[in-house]
């Protein structure tokens, strides 16, 4: 062989490899259409950024974990649809609250079975509820001070200590899904913190939901397929589920092309490119972006001035920062979200008026504020990140006469901060944990975020007063009037300035049906189907 | 022990596992220097309102004794195999690393041995057509691979021959529906060959196939300008001239005379390279949602989630220490002047 011939020989190994590669990758490729039937049946398949840690109810309070848990699990109560306004019947078919809002009664559906067939019963309900309140995982919260009884095999009472009347809202949270006690117990559950069954539920449900648990992974995908035995009319329509850990530019692509049939996590940039007869579900988020100006004059003399939160709250312009938020969003009336019990209405929402601002401020006696604006760098809530908000706002209260330093810091270094109540202005945003108003009494002085903004109990009495009568109310008219008065005097006097509430954008293919945006589940997997 | 070869890998190999160790206590330190909360990355609002919630985390994790104790406790977990369990997935963190080292060592894999054919084969190809239309346009390819940042490719790849063209699969490491193959290695292409399932080695390859070349691109690009500029250098020495007008083939002179000399840097930047595949694969698997060891860190040190934080350090360090092993066993295999001394 002559040099010159192994020469060629030589150059052709590289492209032959190539070639080979290239044709590996069509031959995996080109057929990637997910909605199958037939032979293999109907299979969805739905890409989202994963927030996942678990799939045990007793342990869940992630987004992506709740998604699951809803599809495998059946609660006591529910929402239909995307209405949090009124609970339903689930595996109860009736409750009652009592007139002092302190014991709610809830009668128990019969005929629900788990999916190994076996009945739902009040031992069921009793267990998985104490468990969840006793283990003390994340959401044992939802529980505390409510004891849980069995008055006969198909009542249920639980009783609070103090008027509990967002209980009804608080027991659709999948959180509280009922297990098969019987599975559970053989397999580790206890309703103490020595409770070992998260494995278990981990790989395979222990539910009576529509969907059941075929395999769990917490960073790749989680696969559900269909309850052969449901109990409920309304019977999965797909046999399989795919739930994949996608990336969001990614997730559009996938669905565009057809690789996945629903997108969870597209930001209001994104889908305002989405073609191809795709459908798209803009609507707001229970999410509230909102600014903080710290009380504690130990924390900052300028901020717990009560004129320079005025003229904080007058020099920023709220249509610009929905602008930049993007499609579906809404600016928020108060801290309550626009869909919730209690809620503000649009026309009382904040608007921007500078030379108010700076007659505020010159009312404050501070001259040439600076202050710092501490908010997480690299989160991002529905496709929208902290830092053009932040940026916006230190233009807006530039043009007043405040000068913001912007002190952005990893998510995990910031909640620090703000959790002790460092924090002279603080950019965050709040998830409800319940769609329930009384979720937001956290931000009355002395609670939870009034203690992040340093407003201490008794730091406004009006306040305090409007919150206590709000967690007191009882009736639906009542505790909205109530819920209603407290907000209009936090956005007077309070140190929280509601900003927006992102959009929440869906976007599926054209076939598929029955979306809807869920504050606490995002989307109701069982609801989904084909034209 | 009389193998000059033998003292050697004991030396080394007791030299990496001290290395080792130092690396759970860099990593350790560091991840306790981070200022922020565990447990206010784990906890929801609520939650962290709640002091007996806060404690019994703390408690859960270990985090409520003093360092010292918790980095001892670790070490002698990891002498049992235990690498503890993950505060994100509640998992054991071996479990977890049995899922997503697999994965990317998949990809690694496939990247590495793409790389090596490709790389060199361009390069020598390179270096014998020197200054013709094959070398320019190798050179330039080889100077785009260096230069174009791994993620911009990985997006631009999946764009268009994802979604524009059509001709790859997508997100994943099979299509969406199908079920796994049996776990015996963790790779997918020789797990569903093991078990004989001719669809899901299809579909793996095929999903296997653009992340892997994506992130072999910048390798290859820089093996080809090495193996061009050592081959170029050994062909103008005089033995190889010698060679020549003795009448070898021309085989005979590129396996024996040329490219076994020319290999010793070569090996070199392949050893480099490789452990840069591994910082690679973090971008690469977001993009085309690979479950692999990248994603896994990624969320873990977002999260500061210590145990999982710690297990992946020490995975990706081994995987140093074993590449950097291999390099210096290579150099004795390929020049015997390093085994000599």
């Amino acid at each position: 062989m002559t040099t010159r011939s192994w020469q060629v020989r030589a150059g052709l190994l590289p492209v032959v490899l190539t070639g080979a590669l290239a044709l590996a990758a069509c031959s995996g490729g080109g057929s990637s259409s997910s909605t199958q039937s037939g032979a293999a049946g109907k299979t969805l398949v739905i890409d989202t950024s994963f927030d996942l840690k678990t799939a045990d109810p007793g342990r869940t309070y992630e987004p992506t974990g709740l998604i699951v848990d809803k599809a495998t699990y059946d609660t006591l109560l529910t929402f239909e649809g995307s209405d949090v306004t009124k609970p339903v019947p689930s595996l109860a078919e009736s409750y009652e609250l009592s007139p002092d809002g302190k014991e709610l009664t809830l009668k128990l559906r019969q005929g629900a079975t788990f999916a190994d067939g076996s009945p739902v019963t009040a031992d069921d309900v009793v267990f998985s509820l104490t468990r969840v309140r006793d283990m003390k995982g994340t959401p044992s919260f939802l529980l505390d001070g409510v004891e849980v009884a069995k008055t006969d095999d198909t009542t249920i009472t639980l009783t609070s200590k103090t008027p509990n009347p967002a209980l009804p809202y608080i027991l659709p949270n999948p959180a509280l899904g009922i297990l098969n006690s019987k599975v559970a117990k053989e397999n580790g559950a206890t309703n103490d913190p020595n409770d070992k069954a998260e494995q278990y539920l981990n790989s395979a449900s222990a539910g009576s939901g529509p969907y059941t648990i075929e395999s769990f992974n917490v960073s790749s995908q989680v696969v559900l397929k269909a309850n052969a035995k449901y109990w409920g009319a309304k019977k999965p329509y797909y046999d399989k589920v795919v739930i994949r850990n996608v990336e969001s530019a990614t997730q559009k692509l996938n669905v565009q092309r057809g690789d996945s049939q629903v997108a969870l996590n597209l930001s209001g940039d994104q889908v305002s490119g989405v073609s191809g007869g795709l459908q798209v579900k803009r609507t707001a988020s229970a999410y509230v972006f909102f600014l903080l100006a710290n009380q504690d004059p130990g924390v900052s003399k300028v901020t717990s001035n009560p004129k320079f939160v005025e003229a904080l709250r007058k020099g920023i312009d709220y249509q610009g920062l929905l602008e930049l938020a993007g499609e579906g969003s809404t600016q928020a009336s108060g801290i309550i979200p626009s869909m919730f019990l209690g809620a503000l209405p649009a026309d009382q929402a904040a608007a921007r008026d500078v030379e108010g601002a700076k007659a505020a401020l010159a009312a404050s006696g501070v001259a040439d504020p600076k202050v710092t604006l501490e908010y997480p760098s690299e989160l991002t809530v529905n496709g929208l990140s902290f830092q053009p908000l932040a940026e916006r706002i230190q233009a807006n209260l530039k043009e007043v006469g405040i000068t913001v330093e912007l002190a952005p810091a990893p998510v995990t270094t910031a909640l620090d901060n703000y959790r002790n109540g460092k924090e002279e202005l603080g950019l965050w945003y709040w998830g409800p944990d319940f769609p329930d108003p009384s979720n937001y009494l956290s931000f009355a002085p002395g609670k939870l975020v009034g203690l992040r903004s340093g407003w201490k109990a008794g730091a406004d009495k009006d306040v305090q007063a409007a919150a206590d009568k709000a967690g007191a109310a009882v009736t639906d008219d009542d505790r909205k009037q109530a819920f209603t008065d407290f907000q209009q005097k936090l956005n007077a006097t309070g140190p929280f300035m509601p900003l927006i509430q992102p959009g929440q954008n869906i976007v599926t293919a054209a076939s598929v049906t029955g979306v809807e945006y869920h504050p606490v589940w995002t989307i109701n997997v069982a609801d989904l189907g084909a034209k | 022990m009389r193998s000059p070869l033998a003292r050697f890998l004991v030396r080394r190999i007791v030299t990496a596992l001290l290395l080792a160790v130092g690396i759970t206590l860099v990593t350790f330190v560091l991840t306790n220097l981070v200022p922020g909360d565990p447990v206010a990355a784990n906890l929801g609002q609520r939650a962290l309102g709640d002091p007996a919630i806060v404690a019994q985390w703390r408690a859960d994790h270990g985090l409520d004794r003093p360092l010292p104790q918790q980095y001892l406790a670790h070490l002698g977990g990891l002498l049992h195999g235990d690498l503890g369990t993950s505060q994100q997935s509640h998992r054991p963190v071996l479990d977890d690393l049995a899922q997503s080292v697999p994965a990317t060592l998949e990809l690694a894999g496939a990247a590495i041995v793409v790389s090596l054919v490709l790389g060199v084969g361009f390069g020598v190809v390179a270096a014998l057509r020197r200054d013709r239309f094959a070398d320019h346009v190798l050179r330039v390819l080889s100077l785009v691979g260096i230069s174009v940042p791994t993620f911009w490719l990985a997006l631009m790849a999946f764009y268009v021959f994802f979604f524009r063209l059509q001709i790859t699969p997508g997100s994943g490491r099979i299509d969406p529906g199908m079920t796994p193959p049996p776990q015996v290695t963790g790779l997918y292409t020789v797990d569903a060959l093991l078990s004989g399932r001719w669809d899901v080695f299809s579909s793996a390859v095929g999903h296997l196939a653009a992340p892997a070349l994506v992130l072999a691109l910048y390798t290859i690009g820089l093996l080809t300008r090495f193996t061009r500029s050592a081959v170029l250098e050994v062909l103008g020495q005089d033995y190889v001239r010698a060679a020549r007008a003795k009448g070898l083939p021309g085989r005979v002179v590129l396996f024996r005379y040329v490219l076994r000399p020319a290999l010793v840097p070569v090996i070199t930047v392949a050893g480099l390279a490789f452990g840069s595949l591994l910082s690679g694969t973090v971008l690469v698997e977001a993009v085309f949602a690979w479950p692999g060891v990248g994603q896994y860190a990624y969320k873990s040190a977002t999260t500061l989630d210590l145990p999982a934080v710690m297990g992946v350090g020490l995975v990706v360090g081994v995987v140093y220490l074993v590449i950097n092993l291999v390099v210096d066993v290579l150099y004795g295999v390929v020049d015997p002047r390093v085994r000599v001394s």
